[in-house]
């Protein structure tokens, strides 16, 4: 197991500005792949945020030499897919085929990357089918919190912050096809392009495959993301959003933490999290719904850290409206205890021990494999640093962890947000 | 050493070989065993299924299969959280995947471990087959958690519209009641209920334990007997579910109104036994109507925006089944308009068949499923379970073969003998302002 990624990985550069990270594994036949450009919401022009996200949508609906109905049939006639989709940073694909298919798949993404077909007709019926599936989220308990959580911990334009969803049907009614041709022109090109692919794969294959796609294609200029937003200050808030007939309600305490997951105090405050409530026998687990039966699920992660930026911290937990009082008392009761006394040596050595056998359990399928690799790739971290994760994880000390509890939780100025259909 | 050597394990019986699967059986106590050796990860998955699920289930303790699958989590003689050996903290302590679930005709636990540690996973399973507590001071606190389960469902207009697809379109079969049960039978369910429950079905000679990835066979096996040996077989014979559904003597229609944004259309029709030939004809059918952006209902309803996306389903179960289509609809779209397109290209595919385009598609993206379904031993597991609960686990093994053999004629003929709109059951979800 020992540098098992580094070993097995091949890493190259088939073009300037493309870097691919293939993993042969033993699984038989089938090949699952993942890719990304730094071309995502926060390369949108300021004026509308969702440019991005319609171009993303916009590339399976035909290109310049084939119409959508021919780009499907070429994927589903061989059971393969490619899927698009946006986030803060970039637009990501991920995608499966059978071996044989391999280069009739590759070909057909590079086309879409390259030349899509951004027909008016299309926009305009991609935005209908987003603008419903937005109106569907307003009833999504647990979407609807989060948003307001994310609103209260962070300013417009930062990476973490959340627009309403009615902020969002109204940018996405507004794209027009000029601005998306435009976006494309723009920033979709070679430079920050991360490919990654498990399975029955060979390294020069892909690399061959991808080069033949993209040797014409321009580079950009390789310019990081800069963030220069920061949380808002501490302050611990209040919000319910009611959400009529909803039988439970989606809760959120969080807090904003200042750091990124490059600060020295990450993994220490990381674990400690994973503590309170990362896993079933973490404590949020076992005390509010396994012993006293609160809500079917509690717990509690870091998040919004990457690419530089500051996250947040937070607990989520659903109860039945008659419950909620009792079960955020109770979860705040237990977070106080983990800030006043911290954790112990035990559940230390034994979260290590859950997450280095994770580790290993993580390379059980190909889909999982392609995407760790293309994040660790996505966050500038070099392949070695996937085979040093068990180590930085042995090394926490107990010390550590507990001052990083004290130095970055504010039990009483967490914000609390909910939603769904409240008693009262 | 040939084949039939190779086979040969002390105190088992072999059974039989399919896809490189190979069933034994406990002699002793009559537990059933699966293995596949596949050694590219090193990890392996451990499950147990129990041959039970809430088809065995009655009026007023529906949804007690599921919640005495959560209260075999609450400890067991050996795995208990008085001597510090919780099951949950005994396996999230070596990273194991963990978890357990029930539906219509199975209940199955399973651990995804790193490979050294599968003993650990096969002694826990063990012991809780015929030593987990039970006790009523557990039933209580997690007969909460299994209602706020319960009210998550119920908060998504789509599990409860297919809820009452179900309880509408079977009226005497217990595939009436989804697996999470009433709310009115989690609240009151007894303890003692669940007991029976358990005294009833969970014994080695109504269960399977499956082996798949990163171990070897013959010491597993020699595990498996030495933990789940101790067990006897029942004394009495598993109860048999004899209910059967009558009938349907015409179309059925429900609304669902309540709060909320966009509509939902799901109409059902009632499929055979999932062991029955025409399964695969009915599998290859969804494929064409629905998967990918070139199916026919796709094109006609969400590529003009008049959906935000479309699935259908036809989970082969034990007795029978409902081939299933679900539509949800875009702000203005009208239920009815769409309800008329998804009839119409029934009627079309009874009355005219399919392309030969259309089915070799189909097939392509079954054989691309299929190859996935053996991506990780988890993902084996997996579907084997569901072929266990179906009655025969070569469902899984020879499910490809059976595709291939499919034809158009045999497609249009599915159509024509099960999408009769006489008998249908149709749901709409309305919202309200």
């Amino acid at each position: 197991m020992r540098n098992y990624f580094s070993k097995k990985i091949v890493v190259d550069e088939p073009q300037k500005g493309l870097s691919t990270f293939v993993l042969p594994t033993g699984v038989k036949e089938v090949i699952t792949f993942a890719g990304s450009l730094p071309c995502g919401t926060l390369y949108s022009p300021r004026k509308n945020s969702e440019i991005s996200s319609l171009a993303a949508g916009m590339l399976d609906k035909g290109t310049k030499n084939k119409d959508k109905y021919e780009v499907s049939d070429i994927l589903e006639s061989v059971g393969a897919e490619i899927n698009f989709f946006n986030t803060a940073h970039h637009v990501q694909f991920t995608g499966y085929c059978l071996k044989n298919d391999l280069p009739t798949v590759l070909c057909l993404l590079g086309e879409q990357l390259r030349t899509p077909l951004f027909l008016e007709k299309e926009l305009s019926t991609l935005k209908k089918r987003l603008v419903g599936n937005l109106e569907r989220s307003k009833e999504d308990t647990k979407k609807q919190a989060m948003i307001g959580l994310l609103r209260k911990l962070y300013p417009p334009h930062h990476p973490n912050y959340a627009l309403t969803t009615d902020e969002k049907i109204e940018l996405v009614s507004s794209v027009r096809t000029k601005e998306i041709k435009t976006f494309h022109k723009n920033t979709y090109q070679l430079g920050g392009f991360n490919f990654s692919a498990a399975g029955d794969v060979s390294p020069d294959t892909i690399n061959k495959l991808l080069k033949e796609q993209f040797s014409r294609w321009k580079k950009g200029p390789d310019i990081p993301y800069r963030l220069d937003l920061k949380a808002r200050p501490i302050k611990g808030k209040k919000r319910r959003i009611p959400i009529p007939d909803k039988q439970s309600i989606d809760m959120y305490l969080g807090q904003a933490i200042g750091i990124n997951r490059r600060h020295k105090d990450y993994y220490p405050l990381k674990m400690a999290i994973y503590v309170l409530g990362g896993n079933f026998s973490a404590r949020l687990m076992q005390t509010i719904r396994d012993e006293a039966g609160l809500t079917y699920g509690i717990g509690a992660s870091l998040s919004g850290t990457g690419f530089g930026s500051d996250g947040y911290w937070s607990t989520w937990a659903t109860f039945a409206p008659d419950l909620l009082e009792k079960g955020k008392r109770a979860t705040r009761n237990q977070i106080k205890e983990w800030y006043n006394n911290g954790i112990t040596e035990k559940e230390l050595k034994e979260k290590k021990t859950t997450i280095m056998g994770a580790y290993k359990v993580g390379l059980d399928s190909t889909g999982g494999l392609a995407a760790r690799i293309l994040s660790n790739a996505q966050q500038r971290e070099k392949i070695e640093h996937l085979d040093k994760y068990p180590e930085i994880i042995k090394n926490i000390s107990l010390d550590k962890v507990n001052k990083t509890i004290k130095k970055y939780i504010k039990p009483k100025q967490l914000t609390f947000v909910a939603a769904g259909t409240f008693d009262d | 050493m040939s084949p039939k050597n190779k086979k040969k394990e002390p105190g088992f019986k072999f059974i039989k070989a399919s896809g490189g699967i190979e069933e034994y059986c406990l002699s002793s106590n009559g537990l059933r065993v699966l293995t596949l050796e596949e050694h590219s990860a090193p990890v392996t998955t451990f499950m147990v299924t129990y041959h039970v699920g809430s088809r065995n289930e009655a009026i007023g303790h529906t949804g007690a299969t599921h919640l005495l699958e959560h209260l075999m989590f609450k400890g067991s003689k050996k795995f208990n959280k008085e001597k510090n050996t919780a099951i949950w903290s005994e396996l999230q302590n070596i990273g194991a995947q963990i978890n357990a679930t029930t539906w219509n005709d199975r209940t199955n636990y399973f651990e995804v471990v790193p490979s050294e540690h599968l003993e650990r996973a096969i002694a826990i399973e063990a012991d809780r087959m015929r030593n987990a507590f039970l006790k009523d001071e557990d039933r209580q606190p997690e007969m909460t958690v299994v209602r706020n389960e319960f009210e998550r469902g119920e908060n998504s207009p789509f599990d409860v519209l297919d809820k009452n697809i179900w309880a509408t379109a079977y009226q005497a079969h217990p595939y009436h009641h989804s697996t999470i049960g009433w709310r009115s039978d989690i609240e009151n369910v007894s303890t003692k209920r669940l007991q029976e429950f358990y005294n009833t079905y969970y014994w080695p000679n109504n269960a399977t334990a499956t082996v798949i990835g990163d171990f070897e066979k013959k010491r597993t096996l020699a595990l498996i007997k030495k933990y789940f040996g101790v067990h006897g077989r029942s004394q009495h014979t598993i109860p048999k579910m004899y209910t059967e559904e009558p009938a349907q003597e015409g179309p059925r229609r429900i609304m669902i109104k309540r709060v909320g944004q966009t509509g939902i259309v799901g109409i059902g029709y009632k499929t055979p036994e999932g062991l029955n030939q025409d399964t695969y004809a009915l599998q290859a059918l969804g494929k064409i109507l629905t998967e990918g952006k070139s199916s026919r209902l796709y094109k006609r309803i969400v590529d003009p925006g008049l959906a935000t996306s479309l699935f259908m389903y036809d989970f082969p179960f034990k007795d029978c089944g409902m081939f299933i289509s679900y539509v949800f609809l875009t702000p203005e779209t009208d239920h009815n308009s769409v309800e008329e397109i998804v009839l119409e290209e029934y009627r079309q595919i009874i009355k005219e068949g399919i392309k030969q385009k259309e089915l070799d598609r189909a097939k392509a993206q079954i054989k691309a499923n299929v190859a996935f379904s053996r991506d990780g031993s988890y993902a084996v597991a997996s579907a084997l379970n569901e072929a266990l609960a179906i009655g025969d686990w070569t469902f899984y093994s020879t499910f490809m073969d059976h595709i291939i053999k499919v034809s158009r004629k045999d497609i249009q003929r599915v159509a024509e003998k099960y999408l009769i709109e006489d008998q249908n059951t149709t749901g709409w979800f309305i919202p309200q302002n």
